[in-house]
């Protein structure tokens, strides 16, 4: 199982004359759980969105089981399918229940039948335990529970890979717990998780690979222990400092 | 949701299916055609008029739902049996005549119209039909009533019709105040009424019957050496073709044949046959029933305008909507297609909003006519019209609703690889047409209201009705009166059903998650 799901090579990403990521080497494997760490600014969210393509590399590759998706003739909407996204503000689809939000998705852009995808649905909704309201609105609900059926709509297009783009920062502490929980239902199931975190805690018992970004590079990378117990860089560890005293 | 995209897509093939149903553009009336088409006023007793039934001799009015009479249509009927042709009478504003004519629409002008020097320039004129004489009409209790000679007129205020010689005679009356010309007789004659004006010039067959109409109004008879002096291509009527037209020289020979006897005798009847006004009872009972039918289908039309105009401007709104945010695509060659397309939406979109629906209308139905000899049925050209007009009007509408709709929304759709369209049509159009519903609504009751406009090409809407009514009843209060409330009962109804769509999108208000989970049914699994 070592066979690299996702390359990022040399990607580069400028708005305007801000250069947002300067250089970013980086390799998933399939199966593979990588947590991506850092100050805010540090480029975390605008990598995952580049591996998304919601944002246009400015220079650079990013290759998908070796092939690259900026090639003009890469089917996009296929892969994005095959690589979900969860977002830090949910955006569940508001004009749409949230049986709806999960099942809408599978029989617009799988073609799955409806009936199917409905089952898929009530399943995957079961387990994160949002099944009580499959009939609600998302104006409805809490930021926990949003999170939860946005787990689970990206979930049910059976996706190799998930990119979560700091899920829990928008929730209140005690709904923390809850959408984290429905992650690591998800962790070590074959599916590639990268997950972009303030979590500390969440990133060490669940990441094989811990990432830590600082001004647009990757400045460290290894296992939980090598980054969160003895980081070789400076900045990891100025970055960690307030992180470990607490611990 | 579903289900409005299906109503919306049953709507747009009613629609097609509509347009295809309305009778196909009405064919170039030609010189060697079975029909002669004439146009008038139908509202200039006696020498023309609108009546609800064909006592008299009178002949259908082509695509409305009255008859016309009078002088000028006896006139046609003789001229059609002449050329051995079956006589269309074609309704429409005076000032529509002369491009009707010269786009085809018609083949001949039979209204009372003098061949002056100016109107040769576009069309050719036969031999005089009706030889006539100026006068002028003035209030019976004023002192102008007793005047016999045209140089008696210091500071009294006169008007006269548009684009009428009429109007350019004011000019003989030593001191009198010329005030600005009017569009037709009945309103001179309520303006005459009201002290507005002191006195209108017109021709003496209009005279006989404003005073027969009215009892508190008179003509005044000059003397011919007192009179007006008047050029004899004006006071002489005669029939407008287009230039050099096949036409002209049969009807020529056949008015030969017409003497000033048989002349005078058909205006004698027109003036004995021309519609009575006086009426006793109730008028709101006695409008109704003699014009219910007209008001019915005036209501009808506009009706049918505004809200095909309205549905077909919002399908319009929302195509332009999904085309104005495609994203930036990566090839060049896209790229510049994607500019091009988006500055063609900007110039129709300013172009629709930012000229008046009137103009549109009067050069798309006499402009296309004449230009590329496209003639198009009058309600296919009022529904083409006012659903570009008002698609422009909602593509910004519903571009204002996208625009409010998250970016969120468009980022976890295109995450989960929708494509563009599909990103629009189940995610964000629900939303933005939610958002844009309380502007479509007023623009949908703006339409009810300014397809008054489109009386300009003689569409037979609610407003068209009311003035062919008042011109015939001249109750003008009462029927404009009847006329608003009518309008304000469709704006009312309309505004309150979209509230209760917009209630009805917005979904249930009293659905507390937090307090009912448990009566949420789970369906079973499995």
């Amino acid at each position: 199982m070592t066979e690299p799901i996702i390359e990022v090579q040399n990607l580069k990403k400028v708005f305007g004359d801000h250069e947002v990521l300067t250089d970013i080497n980086l390799t998933v494997n399939a199966g593979e759980i990588v947590s991506i760490i850092g100050r805010s600014g540090s480029g975390k969210s605008t990598l995952l969105r580049n591996i998304n393509l919601l944002e246009q590399p400015t220079s650079g590759d990013i290759l998908f089981h070796g092939n690259s998706v900026l090639a003009p003739d890469f089917d996009i909407t296929h892969y994005r399918a095959k690589a979900g996204m969860v977002f830090q503000s949910f955006n569940l689809f508001n004009n749409l229940t949230v049986l709806e939000n999960v099942v809408t998705p599978q029989v617009t852009v799988l073609k799955r039948d409806p009936a199917e995808a409905k089952q898929h649905a009530l399943e995957l909704l079961n387990t994160v335990n949002m099944d009580p309201f499959i009939n609600a609105k998302p104006d409805q609900l809490s930021g926990g529970q949003k999170q939860r059926v946005a787990i689970a709509r990206a979930e049910a297009m059976d996706p190799e890979v998930l990119l979560f783009d700091e899920p829990t920062s928008a929730l209140d502490p005690e709904m923390v717990d809850d959408v984290l929980a429905a992650m690591s239902n998800l962790a070590h199931t074959g599916l590639t998780m990268i997950i972009v975190t303030h979590e500390m805690a969440f990133a060490r018992d669940i990441s094989d690979r811990v990432v830590f970004m600082n001004d647009g590079v990757i400045a460290e990378e290894g296992t939980p222990e090598q980054i969160f117990n003895a980081p070789h860089e400076e900045v990891t560890q100025a970055f960690l400092k307030r992180y470990l005293n607490r611990a | 949701m579903k289900k409005l995209w299906l109503s919306l897509l049953g709507v747009a093939a009613a629609i097609g299916l509509a347009t295809a149903a309305v009778p196909s553009a009405t064919t170039q009336a030609a010189d060697n055609s079975k029909t002669l088409k004439v146009g008038m006023e139908a509202n200039y007793a006696p020498f023309n008029w609108t009546q609800n039934d064909a006592s008299n001799g009178a002949v259908k009015i082509e695509g409305a739902s009255g008859y016309a009479n009078g002088y000028d249509v006896q006139m046609a009927k003789k001229m059609a049996k002449a050329l051995g042709k079956k006589v269309v009478i074609v309704k429409m504003s005076w000032n529509g005549l002369q491009p009707a004519l010269t786009s085809g629409k018609i083949d001949a002008i039979i209204a009372g119209m003098s061949p002056t020097a100016e109107r040769r320039k576009a069309i050719d004129f036969t031999d005089t039909y009706y030889k006539s004489k100026l006068t002028i009409v003035v209030r019976k209790d004023s002192k102008w009533a007793k005047k016999t000679n045209i140089n008696q007129f210091k500071n009294a205020k006169i008007t006269a019709q548009l684009n009428t010689f009429h109007y350019e005679a004011i000019s003989q009356l030593k001191g009198a105040i010329k005030e600005s010309a009017m569009d037709d007789f009945p309103a001179m004659r309520v303006a005459l009424e009201s002290g507005v004006i002191d006195g209108y010039v017109s021709e003496v067959p209009e005279g006989i019957t404003a005073k027969d109409a009215n009892p508190n109004l008179t003509y005044l008879k000059f003397s011919n050496a007192n009179g007006f002096k008047t050029n004899p291509e004006d006071t002489d009527l005669a029939i407008g073709v287009r230039k050099n037209s096949s036409l002209k020289a049969p009807m020529n020979e056949a008015l030969s044949k017409i003497s000033q006897k048989q002349r005078d005798t058909l205006m004698n009847n027109a003036v004995a046959n021309q519609p009575s006004t006086t009426s006793t009872g109730n008028w709101l009972v006695n409008l109704l029933k003699q014009y219910g039918g007209m008001l019915l289908q005036g209501t009808g039309m506009t009706l049918l305008i505004s809200l095909i105009g309205t549905i077909v401007g919002f399908l319009i709104g929302l195509l332009v909507g999904i085309i104005r945010t495609i994203p930036r695509p990566q090839t060049a060659g896209k790229r510049g297609l994607r500019a091009v397309i988006n500055w063609l939406l900007a110039v129709y979109i300013e172009v629709f909003r930012g000229t008046p629906m009137i103009v549109q209308a009067a050069v798309l139905y006499y402009g296309a006519a004449q230009a590329f000899g496209i003639n198009m049925d009058r309600t296919v050209a009022a529904l083409v019209i006012v659903s570009i007009n008002t698609g422009a009007y909602i593509s910004e509408i519903i571009r204002g609703g996208i625009t409010s709709v998250d970016a969120g929304q468009f980022e976890a759709a295109h995450a989960l690889g929708f494509t563009h369209l599909q990103t629009m049509l189940k995610v964000i159009l629900p939303q933005a047409i939610r958002n844009s519903l309380p502007a479509v609504t007023n623009e949908f009751i703006v339409n009810i209201k300014d397809t008054s406009v489109l009386s300009v090409i003689s569409v037979s809407e609610l407003f068209f009705s009311a003035e062919t009514i008042a011109g015939q009843n001249f109750q003008f209060f009462h029927t404009y009166l009847v006329v608003s409330a009518i309008y304000l009962i469709m704006t009312f109804t309309i505004s309150r059903l979209f509230r209760l769509v917009e209630r009805h999108m917005a979904g249930p208000k009293n659905y507390n998650v937090m307090n009912n989970q448990m009566q949420v049914v789970t369906p079973k699994i499995g």
